[in-house]
């Protein structure tokens, strides 16, 4: 059997009839590690009790959610997390999880496997475990990481690396590609390194620049697609895209920019509800609303699912959108407008026009100058606006 | 595959599924194969519980569809048969043998 046509089918319907099909569920942001590009705030400030969240995954189910995946921060920090795990295997989700697999044992892997979880990501930085804990800030992680897979993968259990590429790790992706293959494990690079959720912008210094991008952007082995997170099928294809996105990517979209609260939409460990992780913008809280009255009758979302891509001001006029894979979140993160474009995106479009052979591609938002004020940024500490400056806005991407 | 001698089936344990709109998306976890179920086959997946016989499920069909009871019956028999040759579905005793309910 095929699976693309089922996928489309199912999202086509979810995206018409406004289903959250797929939801990302970060469980804590506490973690074990403390990566220096990460965008999380580790401290703990309430996360819901195990009963909260098992509330919360009784009325996903209900409204329709299928593909469901727990993160953090780091997941196995929650004593009670297979608590709730065994709660959403009773519910039928179909279980994918992110985590740095420091804490995965054969018993742990076991019991995973009984409770249907079918994928877990892990996060690799490089094949050199000093670039790799450099990044985590962990010392040993690398081999910690490393060590779990196979045991992950003697339980059946799909494993994917995801790397996020940084100045420090850069070169590294070739690494990391011969390790996976190795390992043989599919796996996924992303360029974005997003702003702190409360709008701190400091990580944004190791983000890698559109030109010192080139490399990757050139690399035949890299097909710059994005990948399918909610594929029943599992592909080795290496791919380029997002590791912190729970969207699911289909042609079944047409003219939205992608499933963030169409079919989509993320839950904090507080139960804030947003559209995306890159996201913020606030719909509802889970411990003082019914998610069906937030998915279906919040105004943010509704805002979202309003935007049609043939109807941006800037990017539907841009001469280069087809080699732009702009993100609605990030365009509100670091350009202050959900319906705008930004630097960073604007930046790699150019580069992948000019690789395709585009004679002096430029995007219409560089082209009219728009990106030299400053512009409204947007964080998660309650969806309050705040300012990004000039100077804090490099050129980059999403 | 036959059905159990009490002619009853069970929901795979090991399965994630969802009906969505009144079609269902089964997602078997061993293989990562997804399948699909149009309205009526939801309708009968709907109502495999380890109790219902295809006889009761199929009058249940019947009573839904415009359908004659003895095509509502092959209907149900031929798509638990397709079910549990995929091992979407398994004789409710194993479940329960498996599961450690008595």
């Amino acid at each position: 059997m095929t699976e693309t046509p089922i996928m489309d089918r199912l999202v086509a319907r979810t995206v018409e009839r406004h289903r959250p099909l797929s939801v990302h569920f970060d469980l804590t942001y506490r973690c074990n590690e403390k990566c220096v590009h990460c965008y999380l705030d580790h401290e703990d400030h309430g996360e819901m009790t195990a009963a909260e969240v098992c509330g919360a995954l009784d009325q996903l189910a209900e409204a329709g959610t299928l593909f469901l995946t727990f993160s953090g921060g780091e997941i196995f920090l929650r004593t009670d997390f297979f608590q709730i795990l065994e709660h959403a295997r009773k519910l039928h989700f179909d279980l994918s999880l992110k985590t740095n697999a420091l804490l995965i044992t054969p018993a742990r892997a076991t019991r995973l496997r009984a409770l249907g979880v079918r994928r877990v990501q892990i996060s690799i930085y490089s094949d050199d475990p000093s670039v790799h804990d450099a990044i985590t800030l962990a010392p040993g992680s690398f081999q910690r990481s490393l060590a779990a897979i196979p045991v992950l993968k003697e339980h059946g259990i799909v494993v994917k690396i995801a790397c996020p590429l940084m100045r420090q790790n850069l070169l590294a992706y070739r690494g990391v590609m011969a390790l996976a293959e190795r390992l043989g494990v599919p796996y996924t690079f992303d360029m974005t390194i997003t702003p702190m959720m409360d709008g701190g912008l400091g990580v944004l210094e190791h983000r890698v620049s559109g030109a010192d991008l080139l490399p990757v952007l050139q690399d035949p082995a890299l097909r710059p697609s994005r990948p399918d997170p909610t594929a029943a099928c599992t592909s080795s294809e290496p791919v380029l895209g997002s590791v912190t996105s729970s969207g699911i990517e289909s042609t079944a979209y047409h003219d939205i920019p992608c499933s963030a609260g169409h079919n989509s939409c993320y839950v904090s460990p507080y139960g804030d509800v947003y559209p995306c992780i890159q996201m913020p913008l606030a719909a509802g809280n889970l411990r003082s609303q019914r998610f069906a009255d937030i998915w279906d009758g919040s105004g943010e979302l509704a805002r979202v699912r309003a935007v049609r891509e043939s109807e941006l001001p800037i990017c539907s006029v841009c001469p280069i959108r087809q080699y732009c894979e702009r993100c609605p979140g990030l365009a509100l993160m670091e350009g202050g407008d959900l319906l705008g474009a930004y630097g960073r995106a604007c930046d790699l479009a150019e580069h992948k026009a000019r690789l395709a052979g585009v004679d002096n591609p430029i995007s219409t938002w560089h082209e009219r100058g728009i990106g030299k004020g400053l512009a409204n940024g947007a964080c998660f500490n309650g969806g309050r606006a705040s300012l990004l400056t000039e100077a804090v806005l490099p050129p980059q991407e999403t | 595959m036959t059905p159990c001698a009490e002619g009853c089936w069970q929901k795979n344990p090991s399965l994630a599924w969802r009906e969505v709109e009144g079609e269902t998306v089964i997602i078997s976890p061993d293989e990562s194969v997804m399948h699909e179920l149009n309205g009526t086959a939801s309708f009968i997946w709907r109502h495999v519980d380890g109790h219902n016989s295809a006889a009761q499920i199929a009058e249940l069909l019947a009573s839904e569809y415009d359908v004659t009871p003895m095509a509502a019956l092959e209907d149900t028999e031929t798509l638990l048969t397709e079910l549990a040759e995929r091992r979407l579905l398994v004789p409710a005793e194993s479940v329960e043998k498996e599961s450690g309910t008595p």
